[in-house]
């Protein structure tokens, strides 16, 4: 068995008394794997401390069985692509990623440079400073960089942030290609329908720790399981109340004006019988809306379920 | 066709360093401080004062190594990698197959390339025509290179070590090497400014000014900061966490 790309054993870091991570544990192997999480979540400290930029707090990082601290000879196997925006702004496309396979000691940078432009579909003969680029050229003038040296692992913070939904779609095929090769990609992002596209292997990370892992079909499961709040709106609140109770579908009901709040484990049995149980009840509805359906709510689950 | 060939790490390092540090505002703003020494000269030149030779000291001693070159070299100096910190672009730098000494040398290397056209040649050029003597040119040559390198060092890792660079060097300046070392002979010896000084007054056969050091020391001391400070910024960039 070949050992994984990445091993990352009980990792923590803090800044001062605030905890980024905490104990996180995991391996990544090659193909894409998906960071899951909610903005502050610690996903670009988790990518940090990967790519050797920080070090532990606690724990320990191997990337290629190696400690990526102190190792520059490291990162030539590794393709980084940051978040922050910020590029060498007064350089064209071309400099830039040129400087990058130059650092790299490619034996002809040129090339090279003009190969991994070309592949995130950028002019390399565009005279324009980065300066002038959109935040989406951006992303992929990162990304551009990230390939330059043709690397086994890919490290790319929320490189789909700022691109458009055309763009979106081509980096995802790259990304899958690019796994699908045997390279690690290991990509961030706090958007759950993305991810998704990846069809990937997925860690979930919120408040520092690792909540969940696994495909994406099994976080999706995961997910639906949870108990879930819905808003239905009525004319019969409490009739309406009432006959939910009976059936059993909903645990909790809370009635308000013309509206109840209801608590069910099991959604969508509950959106099956709400016209029927409605119709039963003689209440007319107006509104059926879930109340905490958005990944912030998922996340908070998964860590209390934690 | 001829293969092209891996070229060398450092001088592309330099070179984005130095593309990094000279804007166009800093450039500007810089030089004409730089500018200021030249009409100094021009100034003392034209005075037909029988006194030139103090004159054009004051320049090189008051003007040169107590303001315009340690400014100069705080501002390119902290900026070499404090900016790159800064903004988040070291990791272009930090994550390459590079050896850190490398980049702490680039920074500095960078740093000097810039503040040596834009104070220390227009020092030498006030003193030069200032009329106090060709000594008066060579020690403002020597005395500022000699100030340039030492301060570079200094101020490229404070750069990177801490926030607000241009305060803290600022404040380094005036309370430590324009206050303290001109007052007390112990500290004095542990003054880039009174080294570089007494160097400059040594080479312009100048008498020694107030706490000077011996010129051998006057010469010694910066270059010994200089590698002290080389070392601990690579260390600081192989050690420390890059924003």
């Amino acid at each position: 068995m070949t050992s994984p790309t990445i091993t990352v054993r009980q990792l923590s870091k803090w800044f001062g008394s605030v905890v980024a991570l905490s104990d996180v544990s995991f391996d990544i192997g090659p193909g894409v794997t998906a960071l899951l999480g909610p903005n502050g979540a610690g996903k670009s400290t988790l990518f940090r401390v990967l790519c050797g930029l920080a070090n532990p707090s606690q724990g320990t990082v191997r990337i290629f069985d190696e400690n990526p601290r102190a190792n520059p000879e490291l990162t030539r196997r590794m393709g980084i692509a940051p978040q922050q925006e910020r590029l060498f702004e007064r350089q064209t496309i071309l400099e830039f990623v040129r400087i990058a396979a130059v650092l790299h000691r490619i034996p002809q940078p040129g090339e090279a440079a003009l190969r991994a432009i070309e592949t995130v579909e950028l002019d390399p003969s565009d005279p324009r400073p980065l300066s002038a680029y959109s935040k989406g050229m951006r992303q992929r003038v990162k990304l551009a960089q990230a390939l330059v040296n043709d690397p086994d692992l890919l490290v790319l913070d929320e490189p789909l942030e700022g691109l458009d939904p055309r763009q979106r779609l081509r980096s995802i095929e790259l990304f899958r290609r690019l796994g699908d090769e045997g390279k690690t990609v290991i990509v961030s992002s706090h958007v759950l329908e993305e991810v998704e596209r990846f069809g990937s292997r997925i860690l979930v990370i919120t408040q520092g720790r690792l909540v969940a892992e696994g495909p994406f079909s099994a976080i999706r499961d995961l997910m639906d399981d949870r108990p879930h709040r819905l808003r239905v709106g009525t004319d019969q609140p409490r009739a309406l109340a009432a006959g939910l109770l009976t059936t059993g579908i909903v645990t909790g009901a809370r009635i308000a004006d013309n509206s109840i709040e209801v608590e069910t484990s099991d959604a969508p049995s509950f959106r099956r019988s709400i016209a029927l149980v409605a119709r039963d009840c003689e209440a007319r509805l107006t509104e059926v809306r879930a109340l905490d359906d958005d990944l912030e709510s998922v996340f908070a689950y998964l860590v209390g379920r934690k | 066709m001829k293969a092209e060939v891996a070229p060398s790490t450092f001088p592309t390092v330099w070179k984005v360093l130095v593309h990094s540090i000279a804007t166009r505002l800093r450039v500007a703003g810089l030089s004409l401080l730089g500018l200021g020494a030249v009409a100094l000269g021009l100034a003392i030149h034209l005075s037909h004062s029988a006194n030139r030779p103090d004159a054009a000291w004051s320049l090189v001693d008051s003007f040169g190594l107590s303001l315009l070159i340690p400014v100069v070299a705080l501002v390119f100096a902290s900026a070499a990698l404090g900016d790159l910190a800064e903004d988040g672009t070291l990791v272009y730098l930090w994550l390459r197959p590079l050896p850190r000494w490398q980049l702490a040398l680039g920074a500095f290397t960078a740093s000097v390339t810039v503040v040596a056209p834009v104070a220390v040649l227009p020092l030498v050029v006030g003193a030069a025509i200032s009329g106090g003597g060709w000594r008066i040119a060579a020690a403002a040559a020597a005395g500022g290179m000699l100030a340039t390198v030492a301060y570079s060092a200094v101020f490229c890792g404070l750069g990177l070590r801490v926030r607000r660079a241009l305060a803290w060097g600022l404040a380094y300046l005036l309370i430590w090497e324009q206050a303290v070392a001109r007052v007390s002979r112990g500290a004095a010896r542990a003054s880039l400014f009174i080294s570089t000084r007494s160097l400059a007054a040594h080479v312009a056969q100048h008498p020694p000014p107030t706490n000077a050091v011996a010129w051998t020391t006057g010469l010694i001391f910066p270059i010994v900061v200089t590698i002290v400070a080389l070392f601990l910024t690579a260390r600081s960039l192989d050690r420390g966490e890059v924003t």
